[in-house]
This record gives C-alpha cells, sequence and structure tokens, in this order.
C-alpha cells in the first residue's frame, strides 16, 4: 500500500523521520499492555492447544506434545459441530434481528418530534445501562415457570393459558428467550450509532428526495444506507463478533433452566471444556478453531472497512 | 447435603442448603433439642481474624514450611452447611494449639468452585485447606493436587470413617481427602393430605409412588414435588430396581442407565414427576416455600430441612408443626432404599504453605468434639461412632436408617465432569416432559460413557 | 395530501416511539416493583403490578444481613477497578489512537486489523493462561491486577472507537492555531481535546460497561471473599437464593444497575453528541 493510499490527499506531504516514530512510540502503552495480557497468554493458548494439558496437569504433572491430536478430536466430534452450528444460526438471528430493530428505531428517531425522541433516547439508555448478569436475571424472572409476569399477562388473553409454561425447557424457545435479552441489551448501541450517523446527513437532501416522491424504503435503500456504509459496515463486524462469541447471557440463563447439552454456545462450550471439565489443550483448541472462523465470517467486512478508511 | 458440581450450581440442593442458613440453624437446633450451643455471630470471628490476618500478612507471607511453627492458614469452608459453633470452636481450638498462629475461614460458593480449586490450588495463592464435595474427590485426587494424607490416617480417625467417604477420598491406594460430614435425605409429608387421601405411610418404592399419584388425583396436590432436574432423589429409583448409573467393566466404564432394571427405574422416576405440578425443568431449591403454602403432600429433602417446613418467626407456614411426618425412602423389598450419600470430604492442597498447621486444623476438624457439633446440627458425622449426636426421634432414627443405605455414584476421576455436564440434569428434565424413556437413557448413556472413558 | 399523510406518519411514529421505550424500560421497572415488594408477595400466580406494598426491607436485607456474602466491599472492588480501567484505558487509547489517525506509519493497517482480531478470541479459553500470568505477577486478589486485565480487554475497542473521534476534528483547525504562534503540544491541548472531550466521555462508557460487567476471571482471579467483585457478588447471592427470595435478588440487582445509570445520566448528553461525531468517520 502506498502512502498516498494511507493518508488523505490534504495530509499527503512526506513526513519527517521523526513524526513517524512519534506516530509509533504513542502505541507503546496500549501495545505494551496488549502483548503482556493478551498476546503472552494467547500464545500459551496456542502451545496449549497441541498438548495433552489435562487437570493433571495443572497440578504439575508431564505435559506432553501431542501434535493435531487435540484438533483431529474436536473435527470429529458431533457435538462440536451440532454446538458450531447452533452458534452459527443463534448468531445470525441476533445479528439480523439486532440490525434491523435497531436501524429501525435510529430512522425512528430521526423522523419523531422531539420530545418522543427523547423518551426513546431515555428507554434506549437504560437498556443499555442494564450490567449483562443482572439482565438475564431479571429477564429470566420475567419469564419465571411459575411466578413470571409473562406467563400472567399472556393468560389474561381470553382464551389462552400460559399458566406453569417453561420457556427454557425447550431448546427453540430457550434460545428465543436468548436472543430476545441479547437484541434488547444490543439494540441501543445499534440505533444510537445509526443515529448519529443519520443527523449527519443534510436536511437538504432528504427533503430533496421526499419530493422526488422516493418512497422510504427507496430513500434508505439510494440515500441514507450508501451514505452510512462504513458506520453499518463496522456495526456489523463487531455484532458478528460480539454474538458469536456470547457467553454470559446464556451461561447464567442455563442456570435458570433448559437443557443445558442442548443450548451450548461456543462460548460455553469452551468454558465447559477447558474450567469444567479440566481438559485445557482440548479447550484451547476449540478456542484456536473459534477465532478462526470468527476472522472468516467477518473477513469481508474487515476489508470493507480497511477500504472504507482508505477513502 | 449435595453439592452441585461446579458451574452453575444448580445442583439444586446447593442451593436450598445454602439458603437461610441462620433459620435452618436455630430450627434444627430446636428439632433436634439440643438447646445448650451458643450460637456465636460469625461476622464477630470473622472480624477478628480478619483484622489479625492483615497484621500477620508479611510474616507469614515470608514463613516457609520448614521453620513455620506460626502463620496464617487460610480454610475454605462451602456454604453455609457448617454451623456457625463449630467454625467459632475451629479457631479458637486452633489458635489455642498453635500459639502465635492465625485461622481463616473464607466461606465459599459451591457454584464455580471447581473452577476456583482448581486455578487457586495450582498457583501461589492456595488456601491450606479445603473442603470439597465428595463426588469430585478423585478428579482431584488422580490429579495430584492433595497432599497425600496416608501416614496419618489413623490420627484423623482411621477405621472409624465413614467408609464411603474414605474410598472417595483415596485414589490409586494413596489416601488424600477424609471425609467432613455427610447428609441424608428424608422423605417429609403431611400428616392431614394423608389422612384426607386415605393413604398410609408407604413402606415400599412402589407403594410411595401410588401414595405420590393418589394424593395427587385426590388433592390435586403434588403427590411428592418432584422438579425434573432432581437428579439427586432420582438415582434411588435406578439402584432399587437393580440399575445403575455406569459400571466399571475391565477399566472401561459402561454406563447402565438404558439397561432393563435402570429403565424400570426410570420408568417409575416418571409416574412420580407426573405427580408433582413442579416446573418439569425446574430444580428443588424452593420445595418448602410451596409445601408451607399447601401445595405439595410429600418432598423428599435434607434432613435438615425440617426445620424449614414448619412455622416460623419470619416465614409463616400454612401447615402446623405437629402436621409434619417424616420417613426414610422406602426400598423396593421394604427397608430404605439406597440414597444418594451427599457430603463433603477435606483435603490439604499440595500447594498449601502451611501444611503442618493445616493438618492440625483437619485434625481439629475430625475430633469427636467438633464432629459432635456437626451432629447436633443434624448433619451426620465423618466419624460412624458419633451417630447418635444425632439425637433421638423421629428425624434421626430416620436419617440413621437413611445413612445406613446410602450409596455413591461411579468412582471416576471424570465424575465430576458428568455433574458439570448437566447430561443427568437433562435426562430427567426430558423424562419429566414425556420424551421417550428409552431414547433419553440411551443419549444420556452415550454423553457419560464419552466423560467417563474420555 | 401529503402533510396529511405525513402527519399520520409522525402520529403513527409516536405511537411506536412510545412503544419502543416501554418495551425498552419495562424490564428496569419489572425489577424495581419486584425489588420494593415484599418477598411473600412476589410469589403469587398472579403478580402485583405496581409496589403496591411499597417497602425497603429487601434492599436492608440485601445490604446489611451479615449472613449473606457482604455488598460494601464487593461495591468498593468494583468501583475502584471499574474507575481505574475507565482512566487507564482511555489515556493509553488516547494515544494509540491520535497516532492512528494523525500519523502515517508502515504497520498501522495491521495494528487496526489486530485491534479487531483480538476481539474474536474468547476470554474462556485463557483463564488459566491469565491466572498464572497475574499469579507470577503477584496480582492475584488485587485491584491491579483485574484493572490490568480489563484494561487490556477494553483497549481495542476503545481504541477503535477514539479514533474516530480523532478523525472528526479536522486538523487544519490544529495547523490554524499553530499559524498562531502555538506549539504543537499546546494547539493540540487549546483545541482538539477540549473537541475531543465527548468522544471521551461516550468511548469510556464501553470501558465502564465492560469492566463493570465482567465476571468469570473476577470469580476465578479475586477468590478471596473480600476481594470479591460485584458481579460475582450479585452471582453468588442469586446462586444462594435462587428462587427462594426474589425480591432481594432483584433489590440486588437494582444496585448493581445503580451506578451504571447514574453514570449514564451524567455523561448522557456529552454521551450521544459523542457518538454523532464519532459517526462522521466512523
Amino acid at each position: 500500500m502506498s502512502l498516498k493510499q494511507i493518508v488523505p490527499s490534504r495530509k499527503a506531504k512526506p513526513q519527517s523521520r521523526s513524526r513517524k516514530n512519534l506516530g509509533w512510540l504513542l502505541l507503546v502503552p496500549a501495545s505494551a499492555v496488549l502483548a503482556l495480557v493478551i498476546g503472552w497468554p494467547l500464545i500459551n493458548l496456542i502451545i496449549l492447544s497441541f498438548q495433552e494439558f489435562g487437570r493433571a496437569q495443572v497440578f504439575g504433572a508431564d505435559i506432553e506434545f501431542i501434535g493435531f491430536e487435540n484438533y483431529s478430536n474436536i473435527l470429529t466430534d458431533d457435538g462440536f459441530w451440532q454446538v458450531l452450528n447452533r452458534s452459527l444460526v443463534f448468531a445470525a438471528v441476533v445479528v439480523v434481528s439486532t440490525m434491523v430493530v435497531g436501524t429501525l428505531v435510529a430512522l425512528l428517531m430521526n423522523f419523531v418530534p422531539k420530545r418522543i425522541k427523547v423518551l426513546v433516547q431515555i428507554g434506549l439508555l437504560v437498556a443499555w445501562a442494564m450490567p449483562q448478569l443482572t439482565a438475564v436475571i431479571v429477564w429470566g424472572w420475567m419469564f419465571n415457570t411459575e411466578y413470571g409476569v409473562f406467563n400472567y399477562l399472556l393468560s389474561q388473553i381470553p382464551g389462552v393459558d400460559f399458566y406453569g409454561h417453561s420457556w427454557l425447557s425447550n431448546p427453540i424457545s430457550f434460545f428465543g428467550v436468548a436472543a430476545l435479552i441479547i437484541t434488547w441489551q444490543s439494540v441501543p448501541f445499534v440505533a444510537l450509532t445509526i443515529y448519529a450517523g443519520l443527523t449527519q446527513i443534510p436536511k437538504e437532501m432528504i427533503e430533496a428526495a421526499w419530493l422526488d416522491g422516493a418512497s422510504g424504503w427507496q430513500r434508505f435503500k439510494d440515500l441514507t444506507f450508501p451514505l452510512l456504509r462504513p458506520i453499518f459496515t463496522i456495526v456489523i463486524i463487531l455484532q458478528i463478533i460480539w454474538d458469536l462469541r456470547v457467553f454470559t447471557q446464556i451461561y447464567a440463563l442455563q442456570g435458570l433452566g433448559g437443557l443445558r447439552e442442548e443450548t451450548n454456545t461456543l462460548g460455553v462450550y469452551i468454558y465447559l471444556t477447558s474450567l469444567g471439565s479440566g481438559e485445557f489443550g482440548l479447550g484451547g483448541a476449540i478456542a484456536v478453531v473459534m477465532v478462526v472462523l470468527m476472522s472468516a465470517v467477518s473477513a469481508f467486512y474487515i476489508k470493507r472497512t480497511l477500504e472504507d478508511m482508505d477513502n | 447435603m449435595m453439592k452441585p458440581v461446579s458451574l452453575l450450581g444448580q445442583g439444586a440442593l446447593a442451593t436450598l442448603m445454602r439458603k437461610e442458613q441462620k433459620m435452618r440453624k436455630s430450627a434444627v437446633v430446636a428439632m433436634f433439642g439440643v438447646a445448650a450451643l451458643t450460637l456465636v455471630g460469625c461476622t464477630t470471628a470473622e472480624d477478628t481474624t480478619s483484622g489479625s490476618t492483615t497484621d500477620n500478612d508479611t510474616s507469614s507471607d515470608s514463613a516457609t514450611s520448614e521453620d513455620a511453627v506460626t502463620g496464617d492458614i487460610r480454610v475454605w469452608i462451602n456454604g453455609g452447611d457448617t454451623p456457625d459453633s463449630a467454625r467459632e470452636y475451629l479457631i479458637e481450638t486452633f489458635e489455642a494449639e498453635n500459639p502465635g498462629s492465625t485461622l481463616t475461614i473464607e466461606q465459599q460458593d459451591w457454584g464455580g468452585l471447581v473452577e476456583k480449586l482448581t486455578t487457586s490450588m495450582s498457583g501461589s495463592d492456595s488456601p491450606d485447606l479445603v473442603e470439597i464435595g465428595n463426588t469430585w474427590a478423585p478428579g482431584f485426587t488422580s490429579a495430584e493436587a492433595f497432599m497425600d494424607l496416608s501416614p496419618y490416617f489413623d490420627e484423623l480417625g482411621g477405621d472409624d470413617l465413614l467408609p464411603g467417604f474414605v474410598e472417595v477420598g483415596t485414589f490409586d491406594g494413596t489416601f488424600y481427602a477424609p471425609p467432613y460430614y455427610a447428609g441424608s435425605r428424608l422423605v417429609f409429608y403431611s400428616k392431614s393430605d394423608f389422612a384426607e387421601a386415605g393413604v398410609e405411610v408407604p413402606t415400599t418404592l412402589t407403594e410411595y409412588v401410588e401414595v405420590a399419584e393418589t394424593l395427587n388425583s385426590e388433592l390435586g396436590t403434588s403427590g411428592v414435588y418432584f422438579p425434573g432436574k432432581d437428579w439427586y432423589n432420582a438415582l434411588p429409583y435406578i439402584w432399587e430396581n437393580g440399575g445403575e448409573v455406569a459400571v466399571n467393566d475391565g477399566g472401561t466404564w459402561d454406563a447402565q442407565l438404558s439397561s432393563a432394571s435402570s429403565i424400570a427405574g426410570l420408568e417409575l422416576v416418571k409416574r412420580a414427576m407426573d405427580s408433582s405440578n413442579a416446573a418439569k425443568d425446574g430444580d428443588e431449591a424452593e420445595s418448602w416455600v410451596a409445601y408451607c403454602e399447601g401445595g405439595h403432600s410429600m418432598l423428599s429433602a435434607p434432613s435438615w430441612a425440617a426445620g424449614l417446613l414448619v412455622p416460623r418467626e419470619d416465614a409463616p407456614c400454612e401447615r402446623s408443626a405437629d402436621d409434619l411426618g417424616v420417613f426414610a425412602l422406602p426400598g423396593a423389598d421394604g427397608g430404605a432404599a439406597q440414597i444418594f450419600a451427599g457430603g463433603s470430604n477435606l483435603a490439604i492442597p499440595q500447594a498449601s504453605q502451611n501444611p503442618e498447621l493445616a493438618l492440625s486444623a483437619m485434625k481439629i476438624m475430625l475430633s469427636p468434639e467438633y464432629q459432635t457439633i456437626m451432629g447436633n446440627n443434624g448433619l451426620v458425622p465423618a466419624l460412624t461412632s458419633l451417630g447418635d449426636t444425632l439425637g433421638e426421634g423421629e428425624i434421626p432414627e430416620a436419617v440413621s436408617a437413611a445413612a445406613a443405605n446410602s450409596k455413591l455414584t461411579p468412582a471416576s476421576p471424570n465424575w465430576a465432569d458428568v455433574e458439570a455436564s448437566g447430561v443427568l440434569q437433562d435426562m430427567f428434565v426430558k423424562i419429566a416432559s414425556g420424551e421417550d424413556i428409552a431414547d433419553a437413557a440411551a443419549t444420556a448413556d452415550a454423553a457419560i460413557e464419552d466423560i467417563l472413558n474420555g | 395530501m401529503i402533510s396529511k399523510n405525513r402527519n399520520l406518519k409522525i402520529f403513527a411514529g409516536s405511537v411506536a416511539g412510545i412503544i419502543v421505550f416501554l418495551v425498552s424500560i419495562f424490564p428496569v421497572y419489572w425489577m424495581l416493583n419486584t425489588a420494593f415488594t415484599p418477598n411473600g408477595l412476589t410469589r403469587r400466580s398472579e403478580p402485583l403490578l405496581f409496589p403496591s406494598n411499597f417497602t425497603w426491607e429487601n434492599f436492608q436485607t440485601v445490604l446489611f444481613d451479615s449472613d449473606q456474602t457482604p455488598f460494601w466491599p464487593a461495591l468498593i472492588n468494583s468501583l475502584a477497578i471499574t474507575m481505574l480501567t475507565v482512566l487507564f484505558a482511555l489515556a493509553f487509547a488516547f494515544l494509540s489512537s491520535v497516532a492512528l489517525a494523525r500519523f502515517a506509519f508502515f504497520g498501522r493497517k495491521t495494528f487496526i486489523v489486530v485491534l479487531l482480531f483480538i476481539q474474536m478470541i474468547p476470554g474462556e479459553a485463557m483463564i488459566v493462561s491469565l491466572y498464572r500470568q497475574l499469579d507470577t505477577w503477584q496480582l492475584l486478589n488485587s485491584i491491579g491486577g483485574l484493572t490490568l486485565v480489563y484494561v487490556a480487554t477494553v483497549l481495542p475497542f476503545t481504541i477503535w472507537m477514539l479514533r474516530g473521534f480523532v478523525l472528526g476534528v479536522p486538523e487544519e483547525l490544529e495547523h490554524a492555531a499553530m499559524i498562531d504562534g502555538c506549539t504543537r503540544v499546546q494547539a493540540f491541548r487549546k483545541i482538539t481535546f477540549p473537541l475531543l472531550a465527548p468522544g471521551l466521555v461516550a468511548t469510556g462508557v464501553f470501558g465502564f460497561i465492560q469492566a463493570w460487567n465482567e465476571f468469570l476471571l473476577a470469580l476465578v482471579v479475586n477468590s478471596r471473599p473480600e476481594a470479591m467483585t460485584l458481579p460475582v457478588w450479585l452471582r453468588t447471592y442469586q446462586q444462594v437464593n435462587n428462587e427462594t427470595d426474589w425480591a432481594a435478588i432483584m433489590a440486588g440487582s437494582t444496585l448493581m444497575t445503580l451506578p451504571v445509570l447514574i453514570f449514564f445520566v451524567i455523561v448522557q448528553s456529552k454521551m450521544t453528541s459523542g457518538l454523532v461525531a464519532g459517526a462522521v468517520k466512523g
């Protein structure tokens, strides 16, 4: 890549060597922390994934390198593929629902009177502020089989009886609840970010589109989305990463009900394998596979983002 | 008393156990007619020690085990089962016997404890003495996480120690973890419900289920309260029908849940669960509340739960104390059923900085005096000779009957992983929800073999 | 015709907005409702929709019941760790983001990709490695240990986000100031930094939430009861009381949510304007 590409033209003047060095210097504190706290354990993790490393090794037994055995164990294990598929489908559903709802809420905020907009913003901030663990506990309480408010409210509809309905025992329903919780918590970030982008689009452009008689969908497709594409791209990357990695919500929800074996996602599976069962080598290998997978899934968007940076 | 292995701590009973310890204690003490116990607030005790801990921190850190006649040791006690009076006794006795040393009790929660033990005992900040759930002892003994206690076997109680627990604390002929206490489960019932439905206390397991069904159909209550995740209470059905969870066949574990005998047991479990109004995927944590509200006619619970099933000072109960009856779960043949023996073992981590002092504390915890306190509080003492400390009366007799016939889960180093994976809970939830029993059992068998032989 | 149509749309939009608001706050409302209801009344098949039997007793139980794991030390630990995390993460991220936004050098893009890549690593797998690392540095059961790890955890996203804000401040402004006789550092301090303040706030919020939420590592690394953080406290509390004292659990949840809410209210206006600025350049 040429310098020209990296730096916008207005800044494209030759830079002194000291300035380049200053750039690096400024990165030192962050890089040092990242290298120490992420880099070194990451290297350990990769080494671990090629070792027979169980609880006995934690307490000092001899460590043996076993090549790719952990990897072949995983890749030939049906359980792993089930967890993987489940995680991918779940993440896809949550990313799509979060993006759709988030975008709609953002468009809504851009459109309604100020008083309503403030109300929506307050609601979003409140949902956003709630810690993950708290959110799961509270939602779990609302979905409680015996005393949950949802079963009560649904049963008020004539002809509907949800008393004693267990929302978590069926895996599909379990993931429905999980998706609801995660979407509820993720929409604020997406909506507020996209809304922030929307406010940057000049009013005249929107007005012009109105006068052209463009429909709402056309305006979004032809005007708003192209202008905000960089924002959408980065938000999607982050959602993909966060939703594929989801741990706390599923783990805490499993504590409240449901079949654990059929509701494990990758994050929980790694945790159960390494810390739960003490199979650290195996857990390490799953983690490595997971990172490779996530890179593959988000490669397209990352490339996009890097291209956007050049413009 | 039961430990949910690990993670979610949703093994139910633990939750039940940990709840309202203070209330329970006073209630149990009253039940057992032991009035002379002075309950000392544990906060005060802990405050004092933690104060001195800070003062002694430097000295204890620099002290190595060789010259460590004095030091500060940290003891991990889990949940609220250990009574305050026992904690107090431990601290006072230890500090009297080891002048200049201090003992700090750090109460841990059962949830997430396997993880904490794994990391902490492998690092420099290891506790000096730990309490572990009996079923996961093999997972740590096989990893050589604990100090070899074989030379001290006799000093610690010897043949007087609960044999099943000694077995589980021994690996490859080396003795690592003596028992701490055992729990026992009893069936509690409402006498008035029995009278109303016209049923008698059952004498066999099948009769017991029939009684539950009658109660459920006559009164609409939970015949026996039996939520789907309650696998501890479901195991006796399998055992009494001649089934097993898994057997060791020449070094390989063979899961037995789908054997004909086990299936017969599971079918009985299904009938019992059908007589229950409990959530099909619930755990047994809240059983006594609904009992008090008149929702259950019978429930199987740890012996000390007796104190929670009657009106208390700050918790109303619609059922009176006179109404509460109790019996040991009946077996197939009429005697007491083989019940799951929950409980704890004690161990000294290899990484302990003060193993001698830890051993001294362990001896105190296994002394007749200390174990008497445990017995007086409704916990089955680690020393079999102290069985009578449980007291006399209906409940202690039922406890003894039940404890005499208790049984453990497969003694495999990987058993803790089976518990952690939730496979048994999953199976019983499926059965409770009406899925095919043979299918659920076959799935569970495959998963269990995978873990035990993995 | 158009305007009538438009009014109708605005009305429909307002209704939708109110629905969004209600859906967003209902769980919080329900949490408060249960937290202020006597425990005996929470477990009914017909729940009380309003805290009509208002009580503080659940909060008393949570805060002062000596049988439970104490709340206050956990709160202090969490506040200290979270504040320090935000402080250090912002400082380090600020330097890095300036480098990434203002300087051209070889490896800049690689660094950015690495930042994204780091976020993909599942932390659950690294706990044992991290534990041993912290043990070597004697940082177990300390404020510093968790802070260090949290700083590293939030840095990638913080840098990424802050970079957007720095790009949003035109460099020309600095040049103008330098022409007026300011040094480069002065120009930066007087012009760019104030313009960046909202961005710092918005970014700080992320660090705050993450550090405040984390519980798995905190559970293992700070295993001594006195070193416990708030999420571990809440988790323990919930497990001990699950399904027996929902009112107290909700009171505990409220206590854990409260500091974040307060923080959000304080920085709210800054945060939205920060997001606007950051979004310009993505």
